[in-house]
Parts: C-alpha cells; sequence; structure tokens
C-alpha cells in the first residue's frame, strides 16, 4: 500500500466538501441567501432562540427600527404561505395567514396538528388540539420560531412559497365517518400528508396539487389554503 | 535505565507518541465537526444529489449505500485477518478493502455535508441528539484510522478496534436516520 493513500482519501473528503460548500452557497434559495446576507443580527436572533429555558415566545426580529415608536404600522403580511421542515424532527410545518387569521398544519407522516390563530406585528400565534403550539415570527421571506406537538418540541425555519407548494386540505364525509386530509407540499416537491377518520389516521395518497385523490374509494378534493382559509 | 538496552528506548518510544497524532487529529475533528454544527445558523439548505424526492431521501439512499459498503469493509477485514473460517482471503482482498472504504467514505460526505450545514447538530429529540453526537464522532475516528493505517509501530489491533468502531458507529447513524426514515416515511426514491 502507498503510505500516502489514507491521505489522499482525506483530502478528497475535504475538497469534496468544499465543494459542495460553494455550490451550496452560490445556490442558496432567495429566502435564505436574504438571511445569510443579514448576518449579525439573523445569527444573533438564533443563538437567542438556541438557549434553552423558559418558554421563549417568538423572537420576534422587529423590522428595520428606523422609525422608531413612530409608527406602529403593522407591517405583517396581508396574505402569505410558508412552509418548511421542524428541525430535530424531520416533519413538515405550513403556516399560512390572511388578514390576520393564521392557519397551520405540521405533519410528520404519523402525527399532525391543525391549528388556527392570529397574525399580527409580524408574529404568528396558533394552538391546536392535543396542546399544539406554534409561535413563530415572520420577516425576510419567512417564518421562524417554535412549534409543540403532544410532548414534542421543535424549532423550525419556513421560507415563503407558491403554489403549488403549501397546504392542502380536503374534509368529506365518507359512509357516515369525517376524513380530514392534509398535505404539505415543499418546493422541492417533498410532501407529507396523512387522512384522518375519526381519531385514526392513515398515510395520505400522494398529492398532486390540482388534483383529487382517493382515499377508501371514495374522492376527496384536496383545496389550496385560498379556498378553506376562511372557512377553518 | 542506566544499563544501555537498546530495546528500551524504541519501546519507549512505542509507548505514546505513534498514538498521539491519530488520536489528537481525530479527536480534534469531532470537535470542530460539533462545534461548527452547534454554533453556526443552519441554513435549511444545501445541494445534494438530484435524482431523489428530497434531501432526506438522498441522504437516506446515501447512507445506505455507504452502510452496506461498510459491511463489506468488516467481511474483507476478516478475511484479511484470517477470521472467517474456512475462508482464504483472495489476493484483490486488499484492494476490494480499500476501494469499498473509499467509496463508503465519499458517499458519506454529502450527507454529513447537508446534516451539518443545513440542519445542524440538533439536541432536541433523543433520536436526533444520538445521531448528531455519532455523526460527530465517527469522522473523527475515521480521520484516525486513517493517519493510523500508513504507521507501522502501532499494536495490532490498533486498526480491528478502530473499524470496529467506525462499523458500529456507522450502524448506528444509520438507524438513526435511513432507518427511522424508510419507517416513517417509506421506502422511496
Amino acid at each position: 500500500m502507498k503510505p500516502q493513500g489514507p491521505f489522499l482519501t482525506l483530502v478528497s473528503g475535504l475538497v469534496l466538501t468544499a465543494v459542495l460548500g460553494v455550490l451550496s452557497v452560490s445556490t442558496a434559495p432567495e429566502a435564505d441567501t436574504v438571511a445569510v446576507a443579514e448576518g449579525e443580527p439573523a445569527a444573533a436572533a438564533r443563538t437567542g432562540a438556541a438557549v434553552p429555558g423558559p418558554t421563549v415566545t417568538a423572537q420576534t426580529v422587529p423590522g428595520p427600527t428606523g422609525t422608531a415608536e413612530a409608527e406602529p404600522a403593522d407591517t405583517t403580511p396581508k396574505r402569505a404561505d410558508y412552509a418548511g421542515v421542524a428541525q430535530g424532527n424531520g416533519g413538515l410545518v405550513a403556516v399560512s395567514i390572511k388578514n390576520g387569521k393564521a392557519v397551520a398544519y405540521f405533519c410528520d407522516g404519523r402525527v399532525e396538528a391543525w391549528l388556527k390563530g392570529t397574525a399580527e406585528n409580524n408574529t404568528v400565534t396558533l394552538t391546536g388540539k392535543n396542546d399544539s403550539l406554534i409561535t413563530a415570527a415572520l420577516g425576510d421571506g419567512k417564518a421562524q420560531g417554535k412549534l409543540q406537538v403532544g410532548k414534542g418540541k421543535w424549532r423550525f425555519t419556513a421560507p415563503l412559497v407558491k403554489k403549488p407548494s403549501g397546504l392542502y386540505r380536503a374534509v368529506a364525509t365518507v359512509r357516515g365517518a369525517r376524513l380530514v386530509g392534509g398535505w404539505i407540499v415543499l418546493p422541492s416537491g417533498r410532501q407529507v400528508g396523512l387522512v384522518a377518520a375519526d381519531g385514526s389516521s392513515s398515510r395520505a395518497p400522494e398529492l398532486t396539487p390540482g388534483s383529487p385523490v382517493t382515499v377508501d374509494g371514495a374522492e376527496l378534493r384536496p383545496e389550496d389554503t385560498d379556498a378553506f382559509i376562511d372557512r377553518f | 535505565m542506566t544499563i544501555p538496552q537498546p530495546a528500551m528506548p524504541a519501546a519507549e518510544k512505542r509507548g505514546a507518541a505513534p498514538w498521539l497524532v491519530p488520536l489528537l487529529a481525530g479527536g480534534f475533528v469531532a470537535v470542530v465537526l460539533g462545534v461548527y454544527g452547534r454554533a453556526h445558523t443552519p441554513t435549511g439548505f444545501a445541494v445534494g444529489l438530484s435524482g431523489f424526492s428530497g434531501a432526506q431521501a438522498m441522504k437516506s439512499w446515501l447512507a445506505t449505500g455507504t452502510f452496506l459498503l461498510a459491511i463489506v469493509q468488516v467481511v474483507s477485514a476478516m478475511a484479511m485477518y484470517g477470521k472467517l473460517r474456512g475462508v482464504r482471503a483472495p489476493s484483490w482482498t486488499a484492494t476490494l478493502h480499500r476501494w469499498s472504504g473509499r467509496t463508503a467514505f465519499l458517499l458519506s460526505v454529502p450527507v454529513a455535508f447537508h446534516c451539518l450545514y443545513a440542519l445542524g447538530a440538533q439536541f432536541d429529540v433523543p433520536r436526533v441528539l444520538v445521531h448528531s453526537l455519532l455523526g460527530t464522532f465517527f469522522y473523527g475516528v475515521f480521520v484516525a484510522k486513517m493517519l493510523s493505517l500508513p504507521k507501522r509501530d502501532l499494536p495490532g489491533w490498533t486498526l480491528p478496534v478502530l473499524g470496529g468502531l467506525l462499523f458500529t458507529t456507522l450502524t448506528g447513524l444509520w438507524l438513526t436516520s435511513s432507518f427511522w426514515f424508510f419507517t416513517t416515511f417509506g421506502i422511496a426514491l
């Protein structure tokens, strides 16, 4: 064996890492580029969020504090859809807001939670069954905050998404049972979904946004947030 | 010690020095990876191989490839050490061991890169905690093993121990990532 073989192995690993690093930085999506460009404040906010301790409620990063307290104009988006990954869980989170109302869905393929709440002062606060709670700060093209479902707690960062990515919901009554299906579709194409029927839930069939899906022989028509947020 | 004994200085030299560089370098790498994973802001995004439904699917399959090659590693190593009964290691066993190892390592790099760059070390749930710790440990041991390979003055059990540690750690990593992914989201590309 040539003695330098193992060194070459290590060096090739380093080179591959460097290539991946350069490519990742140069192809980062818009929302993340903003966060990176912002540097200090974003990092500071994240460090704050990382400190464990008494529930840190939504690390609201107030936008540019140029005008200080002069005008309390609420810059919360009127209509926005966010979707991303729950860190440390791998499940997906979607938050949608419309005129101060917020709905959210969390799903990791086994556990799901529908949440409802408000959006104001660039902060969303939502609650749902099973002690689920979401608090997140809106800004820089993303929703960033904390998610709690049952005993699980995760942080998440959900960038703004556009159709066909985002949140979908279908409700139907099949042979007397109420079916509620939820799906989250990410821009990468990754999706997760569950169909709940009277307390038990099962994996939802893959969703092609805009097309109906068949569950137990019944047809469900998943709707995007625009369609269901007012009724939710 | 006053009586000159030719064997002693060599034995003393063998005492700690040969271990020093590989283990220190390995420990350094493990700590640096852990600190990086904890300190930097996860980007939530990293490049990877295309052709998969998502980053997690890509990582799960690459990690599975690494894991399968790691099994080749253990079997070929056992053959070389004469631990497989009735099997005489063919002449190409060393080449197989070397190249399966290199391939396994290179397959693992994009996975670890995505973990550390996009997600960071997280301690929120036991699975992720274990995975984060094992992941940083794995590359520390790997560096230690690579740096031990060219050294001829290490005890014979050095490489089996380091190799065994690598395989054990990798098994834990695979169980806490790919296996979890496949059983949670289903086996899909």
